[in-house]
């Protein structure tokens, strides 16, 4: 299961990060890590991108990138 | 900083040069994005820096001097980051201050509702070894929120003062400047606690600090010790080009033990680390409470954000704002026109005749000066409310939102949403939008962005559609004047398409960006904020608008005595230009050299045009009232136009308006184009070159002429191209020539 894949208003624990590019470490910097509770809130009008909340407040970002999140569905 | 900066401040210090009192105390204002630091440097030190509800409207330094308790402060006011990492630009500023400039101290700006957040950034800043302060601001949210927070517990764990603030309503802003002052005088005595990173961290460190001590000694001179060996570690890229150390075998080993131990790249390891003390803090002293209600933010959002809603939404938004700007400065712009065109001519004349002033500088005055300034002024209010509805929508937070919503057409053209940004900031003025380009971390998108900035109708090119929307199209002037914005945006969705088959190949930039939640700005800021840009428009009347309207009458009237205005130097040289404008509709000498003089400033097409259908002397008016008539007309007239744009607000019936003829220049330009060419007029001056303060900013952002010249070669072929399609392809449709 990945980030991408829930919907909106589902929650997720993040089990791990692949290597999702050159802004991995951006993400890292705004809280985006292993162990870390997500959850989907919405997703743009046309399909991309979506929008998480996380360590409280709320991050918009790609599907692509998100697909390279992993994470444990929870609730 | 260089060796010589460092030298210098301790040869100061030595000498016991100048008294500590009298010395101006240097304060960097950092932290997160958004957090607050414009908002609280205005609040503090009066000043009217540019504040905005999105991450990363601050793209430079700027400094902010003033006085407390008998002490002189400059607070210096940074883009914010969320690491001491940079990617973009502006980051780099910051960054790049605090190393190498060492203030005296850094006011960390810490949002209190989003604590971890920031925190993370709070122990990066303490490894600098400069003294902190933080104000915890944004603490009346967090208090609405009902989260409560142990003041005490921050500065007793990391050892740093500790001030909550709220920047909006000025309230703890003396305590934050006191603590500063008894911290600066402190000295060094007061620098952060030395946070620890955990065995295998710091086991690492302590190997790489020896190897540096024993190899490289003078770095760590150059540069903070922990910082910099916290750096080294990572292997920030640019710090180590910097340092430039020949020999990296020493890391290599340090780190052998730290990635076996943790099985992660050191980047992970690093951030982990730093977050978990910056969680742990959080833990320690925040308390939510457990019921957490549905916030104001996500009902704005459910329908903003909808789906279905979301682009609609946007659309309409637009096209309210259009509506709402000109209804409700039309009937003041009105009076401004109104005003210029009567008693300010007859005032100019009954002083200057008298004086023995001979004809033509009468004619200068009121056929030059006052036709061409007063054309734009006229317009002044359209610009202001323009900026007024900017500015809202940038302190609400639906920036980020339209940002949001725009990803996924801005991805198809090789950006991405945040590119949207500075394109909205261009609708008020392409100059910071182009500035705004900062942001972006990839500097192909920061030249694609640029180039696309300029397509964004700002405010002056507002009087040209004003104007002739106002004789061509009076029932529908906003869906007109929002057509325009409109096709200016998918024209750069169109020319990004190109660029990005041209001239910008590669792969699509990543798009991460933060969502705030909405605020609603107080109506001082706005009105403060909206001056603020809007002045400059003010200005350019008063300056090279004015040049200009000189320049233009002198050439309209040389050389000496020219019977036509055609036969002028300006006419001729129109005349010259006006074959190209042909096939697009409207290749006549006047609209040529309206043309031509706009390259300065979009404005000034209308000043031209005011200027060039001026009326001919001696067919004026016979009753000429006295100057008390006229002061009262120019109260009454005011007054009715504000009950007049009341009205308008409110949706009330206006009276049936008598069609007075307001002076030549409305009937000489109903004479001299159709509703077809006119439009065909203002779709070529909404894409034609960018003014030259543009052209100006993008060779100043880009350090070299080659982007301005790409952009003011393929706009005005843009222009030409479109207002053909217009003209040409409404005379095909039979929508009149
Ligand atoms: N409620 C509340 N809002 C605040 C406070 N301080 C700032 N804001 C709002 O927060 C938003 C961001 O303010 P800025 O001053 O632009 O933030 P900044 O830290 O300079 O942001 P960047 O320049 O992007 O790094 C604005 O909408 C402010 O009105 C505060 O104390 N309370
Ligand atoms: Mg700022």
């Amino acid at each position: 299961m990945n980030l991408a894949k829930l919907k909106p208003g589902q929650k997720g624990k993040i089990t791990s990060i692949g290597s999702i590019g050159p802004l991995k470490r951006r993400l890292m910097d705004m809280g985006v890590l292993v162990g870390e509770d997500v959850k989907v809130l919405k997703v743009a009008p046309m399909g991309d991108p979506i929008e998480v909340s996380i360590k409280s407040y709320n991050l918009s970002l790609r599907k692509k990138e998100a697909e390279g999140i992993a994470v444990e569905v929870a609730g | 900083m260089s060796n010589t900066q460092l030298k210098y401040k301790d040869d100061e210090q030595a000498a016991g040069g100048t008294p500590a009192v009298a010395r101006t105390i240097t304060v960097a204002v950092a932290g997160n994005p958004n957090s607050g630091k414009s908002t609280l440097i205005n609040a503090i030190a009066g000043t009217r820096l540019h504040v905005g509800n999105w991450a990363g409207v601050t793209v430079e330094k700027k400094e902010a001097l003033f006085e407390f308790g008998g002490r002189k402060i400059r607070l210096v006011d940074l883009p914010g980051t969320y690491s001491l990492s940079p990617y973009s630009q502006e980051e780099i500023v910051a960054r790049d201050y605090l190393v190498h400039e060492r203030p005296d101290l850094i006011v960390n700006v810490v949002d209190a509702t989003n604590l971890e957040r920031n925190l993370y950034l709070t122990v990066q800043i303490m490894e600098l070894g400069i003294p902190v302060v933080m104000a915890l601001n944004i603490y009346d949210e967090a208090q609405e929120k009902g989260y409560r927070i142990d003041v005490k517990g921050i500065e007793e764990m990391l050892g740093v003062a500790v001030v909550p603030t709220s920047a909006t309503k000025k309230t703890g802003l003396d305590e934050l400047l006191k603590r500063v002052l008894d911290v600066a005088d402190a000295g060094a005595g007061r620098a952060p606690r030395k946070l620890s990173y955990g065995e295998d961290v710091e086991t690492a460190a302590d190997y790489v600090a020896e190897a540096l001590e024993r190899n490289y000694p003078s770095l760590l001179e150059r540069y903070p010790k922990r910082w910099l060996l916290l750096k080294i570690m990572e292997q920030d890229g640019q710090v180590l080009e910097k340092v430039n150390l020949p020999d990296q075998g020493f890391l290599e080993e340090a780190l052998h033990h730290l990635k076996r131990a943790h099985g992660e790249d050191i980047e992970s390891i690093m951030a982990d680390v730093r977050y978990s003390l910056a969680s742990g803090l959080t833990r320690e002293i925040l308390e939510k409470p457990e019921l957490r209600q549905t916030e104001l933010t996500e009902k704005i959002d459910r329908i903003v954000l909808n789906r279905f809603l979301g682009i609609p939404i946007f659309m309409a938004a637009m096209w309210l704002l259009f509506k709402l700007t000109f209804d409700l400065s039309a009937p003041f712009g009105e009076w401004i026109g109104a005003m210029t065109d009567g008693p300010f001519k007859r005032w100019a004349s009954a002083i200057l005749t008298p004086l023995g002033a001979p004809d033509w500088t009468v004619s200068l005055v009121n056929d030059g000066v006052i036709a061409g300034v007063g054309s734009v002024l006229v317009f002044v209010p359209v610009i202001f409310a323009m900026m007024f509805f900017i500015t809202f929508l940038e302190g609400s937070g639906y920036m980020a939102r339209a940002a949001f919503v725009m990803d996924r057409t801005m991805h198809s053209i090789g950006l991405h949403g945040k590119s949207f940004i500075p394109m909205l900031l261009g609708f008020g003025c392409n100059v910071p939008g182009i500035y705004a380009t900062r942001t972006l971390e990839n500097p192909k998108d920061k030249v694609l962005t640029a180039l696309l900035v300029p397509l964004m109708s700002c405010g002056a090119r507002l009087p040209v559609y004003v104007l002739f929307v106002g004789i061509f199209f009076p029932n529908n002037s906003s869906t007109v004047i929002w057509s325009l914005y409109i096709m200016g945006i998918l024209l750069a969705v169109l020319m990004g398409l190109v660029f990005k088959r041209t001239l910008f190949r590669g792969e699509a930039p990543m798009f991460i960006m933060e969502l705030p939640p909405y605020r609603m700005p107080s109506f001082s800021s706005l009105c403060v904020h909206t001056w603020e840009k809007g002045k400059h428009f003010l200005f350019k009347a008063g300056t090279y608008i004015f040049a200009v309207s000189v320049l233009v009458w002198f050439l309209l009237n040389l050389p000496w005595g020219v019977e036509h205005k055609r036969d002028s130097y300006l006419g001729q040289a129109g005349a010259a230009v006006a074959p190209i404008f042909e096939p697009v509709g409207f290749g006549t000498w006047e609209a040529a050299s309206s043309l031509i003089t706009g390259v300065i400033a979009k404005e000034i097409v209308v000043g031209t045009m005011g200027e060039i259908y001026a009326p001919k002397h001696g067919e004026e008016k016979k009753e000429i009232p006295t100057l008390q008539e006229d002061l009262k007309e120019v109260v009454t007239s005011f007054g009715e136009a504000s009950v007049k744009a009341v009205k308008t607000l409110l949706y009330l019936p206006q009276p049936e308006e008598k069609e007075e003829d307001r002076g030549g220049l409305k009937l000489a330009i109903q004479g001299a184009f159709t509703p077809l060419t006119s439009y065909a007029f203002m779709v070529f001056v909404l894409l034609y070159m960018p003014c030259v303060v543009a052209i100006a900013a993008m060779r100043q952002e880009f350090g070299t002429w080659k982007w301005a010249g790409v952009g003011l070669l393929y706009q005005t072929a843009l222009a030409w191209g479109a207002a053909l399609i217009v003209y040409q392809g409404g005379r095909l449709l039979g929508l009149g020539g």
